[in-house]
């Protein structure tokens, strides 16, 4: 097969495009586009899901690694020296140590339990950006006295109903009320509103921050005991890298890395949803590979007498096989450029408009090895669908076809 | 030129044999205008097939300019189809798709010993012979049976064939058109010295043939010079 057979190969594929059925083309593109763009953006939105629930975790929860009390205590104790010796280790940027309290909160005639967290407020900025969520108000300072910070679905809103409301909520307080906390200890104080935060996560936003300091009062004497401590990794390290030498300079407390904890609460849900996204790209292959090969089938068949035809004026069998390859190859090549513009339609709007929950609020997470991938092998299965109905009447004798 | 020798060709339907060409033994030479002719199902178009390299006989054996069909592998007989055979089909079978031009300069296209030039100026050359330079651009559709025909005729001959072969070519035309192409043909045969076999059924086309080779159930029952 020499460069003259493949051109004319091609001309005889560019000739049938242009000059065929101009509707058939466009639909069999539009239809390669559609499956193109279910193809990626139904695995890119779980993927974006998944990305969506690890930064949060990473943001609000554990950081990059977390570290919990051995099996059978309830504190790390020790906690300035605990800290001290991680924070001078390789890898990390900041440990910052979290205590929480169930509580009781009481505004206006409202009573709403919730979790106070209590933060060194400095340091927790180098390991979480709760202080850029702030939506009204201000975050903690570390000399903050009798001020907490609320997440803004806690706070609520004085327009909607207690009735009409997905979560309970103290009905609208704003910065500067006051708020009366009762912990399940019996401590009770009220404590002015500094600031209110949005982080997309409604357990996040149902929850209450106050200083370390303040919950010295509150659990009265120095608290130099934690539940957990969360570690934030310097870029360049890897989260396995900060565990491994943790364990190595003697911390004696149970380390995991974000993944660790993910794999063993939403492990299973993200794998779901990656099997999920797998199985909606086979089916969409199966559909492109189904439409292309009816598609090419009905065309040979209809063209059969002309195979034959241009069989017995000399022109090769693989010629005529190539010819329809082409065919696909561009309308595959032209459905999958308009699926890439398709896909980034839809990722540019629901950036703008992401998906939101209660939970999360997610944005389709596409990759250039995504596109790449994906691309490649619509491309490769639409040219095997298309090329074997095409052999299949190529290698014909000529008087079968001709007959036709 | 073309020499066959007990040529044979059965088919079989489920369990019956028809035997479509019955031993048969032609000779043609250079130049000349055959006429194959006799009643339906007499194996004209089968034979043709034959001498054609489209079908294969069951027995016997078929040599043109001495090289015996049946030693050629397929590419080599798509190769000689190619350079030295053209064909005419009674339904033009033209590619929708393409131009006049294009049409005829299809075969040339995948010579390996023509220039792109080469067969611009060959393709013109024949358009112009057949009167249809002017409806180059032209589509299939836009054409009448008889200038479709035509084309089909200058496709047939762009590559300078040493035998042109003709299934009922006027089948589909009327008197007028019919003549035409007749007409054409025997300019071409007379000017290019070109070897025609073509296939008929109408007693009139005699006038233009050199020799009429008449079959009758798969035999060859009269072979006369006109």
């Amino acid at each position: 097969m020499g460069k003259k057979e493949l051109k004319v190969a091609f001309f005889l594929a560019w000739r049938s495009l242009i000059r065929g059925n101009r509707s058939s083309v466009f639909l069999n593109v539009l239809i390669i586009s559609m499956v193109f763009t279910n193809m990626i953006f139904f695995p890119a939105l779980i993927a974006g899901i998944g990305q969506n629930i690890t930064r949060q975790i990473v943001d609000y929860r554990i950081s990059n690694v977390l570290v919990e009390p051995k099996k059978g205590n309830d504190y790390i104790t020790d906690l300035d020296a605990t800290l001290d010796l991680i924070n001078g280790m390789p890898g990390v940027e900041r440990a910052t140590p979290h205590y929480t309290m169930g509580a009781t909160l009481k505004f206006r005639g409202r009573i709403v339990g919730a979790t106070t967290n209590a933060i060194q407020p400095r340091e927790e900025t180098y390991v979480s950006p709760l202080y850029r969520d702030m939506v009204a108000g201000s975050y903690l300072g570390d000399g903050d006295r009798g001020e907490i910070i609320i997440g803004s679905a806690l706070a609520g809103s004085a327009n909607v109903l207690e009735a009409d409301e997905y979560v309970p909520s103290l009905g609208g307080v704003r910065v500067g009320d006051s708020v009366t906390v009762e912990y399940v200890n019996n401590f009770k104080r009220d404590y002015r509103v500094k600031g209110i935060f949005t982080t997309g996560n409604y357990d996040m936003d149902s929850s209450v921050f106050t200083t370390w300091a303040d919950m010295e009062e509150v659990t009265g004497g120095k608290l130099d005991k934690a539940p957990y401590i969360t570690v934030k990794v310097k870029p360049g390290y890897t989260d396995q890298f900060v565990k491994t030498e943790l364990l190595q300079y003697g911390v004696m407390e149970k380390v995991q890395t974000t993944s660790d904890v993910i794999s063993k609460g939403m492990g299973r849900a993200l794998e779901s949803f990656s099997i999920i996204g797998l199985v909606s790209m086979m089916v969409s292959l199966v559909i492109a590979v189904v439409v292309l090969f009816i598609v090419v089938m009905i065309k040979t068949l209809n063209n059969r007498r002309q195979i034959g035809i241009l069989k017995a004026i000399g022109v090769e069998k693989a010629v005529i096989m190539h010819s329809y390859g082409f065919q696909v190859i561009i309308l595959a090549s032209a459905g999958i450029l308009m699926g890439f513009l398709f896909t980034g339609l839809l990722v540019v709007y629901m950036t703008y408009y992401p998906m939101v929950t209660p939970e999360f609020s997610a944005t389709p997470f596409v990759t250039a090895s995504d596109l790449a991938t994906n691309g490649l092998i619509l491309f490769v299965a639409s040219v095997i669908a298309g090329y074997l109905p095409a052999w299949q009447v190529a290698r014909e004798k000529i008087q079968d076809v001709m007959r036709a | 030129m073309i020499r066959t020798h007990n040529l044979r060709k059965i088919y079989r339907m489920g369990n019956v044999e028809v035997k479509a060409l019955d031993g048969v033994g032609i000779d043609i030479g250079k130049g000349e205008f055959v006429g194959i002719m006799g009643p339906s199902g007499s194996g004209k178009s089968t034979l043709l097939h034959m001498l054609g390299l489209l079908d294969f006989p069951t027995e016997g054996e078929i040599e043109i300019d001495g090289i015996d069909l049946g030693t050629l592998n397929d590419y080599q007989q798509t190769m000689f189809r190619l350079y030295r055979l053209g064909y005419v089909f009674q339904d033009y079978a033209l590619v929708p798709e393409l131009t006049v031009m294009e049409n005829v300069c299809l075969p040339a296209m995948l010579r390996e010993d023509r220039t792109y030039e080469q067969n611009r100026e060959a393709t013109i050359d024949i358009l112009k012979r057949i009167g249809l330079y002017d409806r180059r651009d032209h589509l299939q559709g836009e054409l009448s049976g008889g200038q479709q025909q035509r084309v089909a005729i200058a496709r047939a001959i762009v590559n300078k064939p040493d035998i042109l072969f003709a299934d009922e070519p006027c089948a589909n035309l009327d008197t007028e058109n019919s003549r035409m192409v007749l007409d054409l043909f025997h300019e071409i045969n007379e000017e290019m010295q070109q070897t025609i076999v073509m296939v008929s059924h109408e007693d009139w086309h005699k006038e233009y043939f050199h020799r009429v080779i008449r079959l009758k159930d798969g035999v060859v029952v009269e072979d006369t010079t006109t």
